[in-house]
């Protein structure tokens, strides 16, 4: 096996332009075959359009996108019924049941043996089956959205931010339906702007902004290579922490619970502080180290933050 | 084309359709409102006798054989009214667009006319009425006519030039069998028009249509399911309508192959329009508004409700630029006045019309996220 047939997904200087504005800038990546892909970025950073591209819901501007060795702008028909999708916002015919929308889509795929039972368990929808589309919460509706995307056996799932607007616990739930699909060893190609998702569920994650790729590795090694230090939280009586810590030529912030963040390069580092605290007479009341995160890997790479707050949904189950 | 996937489609419509009591409702009803109410409204149309007030300020027996000969034509409901009281206040108070006044000295003039060709023996009826009533004109003509014909036979000579109807028709139509083919024609248009610019906006606004599009479902097959939907409603509202008709009207309508090929040719015409009109306009709101703009002026000047030659002669030519019109008159053509004929010539026009624009509505329909 040759190395350019283990990817599913190959796309090469890939250009998207709205007028003059570009939405994604010369984007090159490659998803190997039965890998979680997870492309994460703040809203407007591209990913869509790049995943719309590829999906073939949009056409480029210019570059090449081959899905399954196919060009996605001459082989549309072909590739359809080999892949599965959930694109962003996704809804469905209001007073159509869970049952009556499988078996809806999966005659548009014309399988005779889907197996819409299997389906609906897989994303724990047994007792919402006779219930009709439009008395869903946000949460199941994503979760039948997800099951739809797989009625037709996809070789390649793509899942268009399939948690936003989801409260933490409708979250949650749809990440368990999307493990299950990554241990059954489905290629997902996954847009998010929730770095947990990313993290647990991706095996690369591309990190785009303002329509470029900034990094692109698995979740450790973009923690390991772009964040080599730790961050010691400090919780202590009184400001004289601060002076002390600052004193020692760190650069400490004040976070939201009025304790100290440090970011320190080892472990020598905090034995210093502690030590530069009990001289000083400053009583700790709690401490935390920490590795930073992709949120933080985020900010290092582009100066901006991911998203405001980590829960920000908006929907409700 | 894959039939399986039309079906499909075809389906969820209908199920959507039936679930959504609402429009269900407002889908059949509508039009069978419209033809009852329009239907009494205009039922005065068809009618063959008018209400007429006489007042004989004469009372003899000549006028009394006026009032008798009056009821005898068939044309009049005669009601007398009381020679004491002012003709004009009696019109105000009751409403009544017309009272005739036959004169005092009626009889005595009259035999003075024919007996000894007194040509001073005169007399002046004076129809007393109301300008703003509608019927009132008819009225007056039916009796300048009836009292011409009594002139000439007091005249004692036969009448020389006289008139014979010979009707183009077998027989004559009423208002309301003109009306329904007209009402079928409209609520057709305006059903399929609504249905497929409403349902699909809001099935692009809502992103059903971008997924739609990651499945093997064609534009062709969408729009095809599309129109079958949209003819099975025509279908079932214009069966309602011709029960209601004939069972509350008695109309005589003729029935045949014409009555479905017409609104298969409605059902592909508007439904084509909408596609295009969904194209254009984005937001669900603005397309229901463009909608209304189309089917109103199409409505009223294609000759739905009214004759054209009611209208300017401007109008007339402008019905001529609508589709609707040669639906109208092809329907007619084919249930009131049984010319096959006529019938085809206009499915003709109607069909390469819906033809053309059926396949600027499937092209116009947006299956991917182009530019």
């Amino acid at each position: 096996m040759t190395k350019k047939t283990e990817y599913v997904i190959e796309v090469e200087k890939l250009t998207k332009r709205y007028g003059d504005l570009p939405a994604v800038n010369d984007i090159s990546f490659n998803v190997r075959k039965g890998e979680v892909f997870a492309l994460l970025g703040p809203n407007g950073a591209g990913k869509t359009t790049t995943v719309e591209i590829i999906d073939t819901i949009r056409t480029p501007t210019s570059g090449k996108v081959r899905l399954l060795g196919m060009d996605v702008t001459k082989k549309k028909r072909d590739i359809v019924p080999r892949i599965g999708v959930l694109p962003q916002g996704f809804s469905s015919f209001d007073r159509i049941t869970v049952r009556e929308t499988m078996q809806y889509y999966s005659r548009l795929f014309c399988c005779r043996n889907a197996d819409i039972d299997r389906l609906i368990a897989l994303v724990n929808l047994n007792d919402k089956a006779k219930e009709q589309y439009m008395n869903l919460s946000g949460g199941l509706k994503q979760r039948l959205g997800i099951a739809i995307a797989l009625v037709n056996d996809p070789e390649v799932v793509f899942l268009d931010e399939p948690t936003t607007g989801l409260d933490p616990r409708a979250r949650r739930e749809v990440w368990e339906v999307l493990l299950g699909l990554k241990q059954a060893g489905k290629t997902v190609f996954l847009t998010t702007h929730y770095m947990e998702e990313a993290e647990l569920l991706a095996d690369t994650v591309a990190i785009i902004s303002k329509g470029k790729i900034i990094a692109m590795d698995s979740p450790v090694q973009l923690i390991e290579s772009n964040a080599d230090y730790l961050v010691l939280t400090l919780q202590s009586i009184g400001e004289k922490a601060f002076d002390v810590v600052e004193k020692m030529g760190f650069a400490p912030e004040l976070n939201n619970h009025k304790s100290l963040n440090v970011k320190v390069t080892g472990t020598d580092d905090i034995r210093k502080i502690l030590n530069a605290m009990e001289d000083a007479g400053v009583s700790l009341l709690n401490m935390d180290v920490r590795k930073p995160n992709l949120e933080q890997v985020f900010l290092k790479l582009t100066g901006e933050a991911l998203h405001e707050g980590t829960s920000g949904g908006k929907g409700a189950e | 084309m894959n039939l399986r996937v039309v079906v499909a489609s075809l389906v969820v419509s209908l199920k959507s359709f039936y679930r959504e009591k609402t429009t269900m409702f407002f889908t059949t009803t509508f039009p069978i409102l419209l033809i009852l109410v329009f239907g009494t409204i205009f039922q005065d149309q068809d009618k063959l006798n008018f209400d007429l007030c006489l007042q004989d300020l004469d009372q003899t027996q000549t006028t009394a054989e006026i009032a008798k000969t009056l009821s005898l034509t068939g044309k009049f409901n005669v009601t007398k009214v009381d020679p004491n009281i002012d003709a004009t206040q009696y019109a105000k108070t009751n409403q009544v667009n017309l009272v005739v006044i036959i004169p005092k000295d009626y009889e005595k003039s009259c035999i003075r006319y024919l007996q000894f060709g007194d040509p001073n023996a005169f007399v002046t009826i004076k129809f007393v009425y109301d300008p703003s009533s509608n019927s009132v004109d008819t009225k007056m003509r039916i009796l300048d006519i009836i009292f011409a014909k009594l002139n000439q036979g007091m005249s004692g000579k036969p009448p020389f030039a006289m008139t014979e109807e010979i009707s183009i028709l077998t027989r004559k139509y009423r208002f309301i069998e003109f009306f329904i083919p007209g009402v079928i024609a409209m609520a057709v248009m305006t059903a399929s028009l609504f249905g497929t610019v409403n349902v699909n906006t809001e099935l692009r606004q809502k992103g059903i249509i971008r997924k739609l599009s990651t499945t093997p479902i064609t534009r062709s097959d969408w729009v095809l399911s599309n129109i079958l939907y949209q003819f099975i409603l025509a279908v079932i509202s214009t069966t309602a309508m011709l029960i209601v008709s004939y069972a509350v009207f008695d109309v005589k309508l003729q029935i045949n192959a014409w009555l479905p090929l017409f609104i298969v040719l409605d059902v592909f015409t508007f439904v084509g329009i909408g596609l295009i009109l969904t194209r254009i306009v984005k937001e669900a709101q603005s397309a229901a508004a463009a909608a209304n703009a189309l089917i109103f002026p199409m409505m009223f000047l294609s000759g739905s409700f009214f004759p054209l030659e009611m209208m300017p002669r401007f109008l007339q030519t402008f019905a001529r630029a609508l589709p609707l019109y040669y639906v109208n008159e092809g329907l007619r053509a084919s249930m009131v006045f049984h010319d096959n004929a006529a019938a085809l010539n206009y499915a003709a026009i109607i069909g390469t019309f819906a033809a053309l624009v059926f396949i600027l509505g499937i092209i116009a329909t947006k299956w991917e996220e182009g530019n």
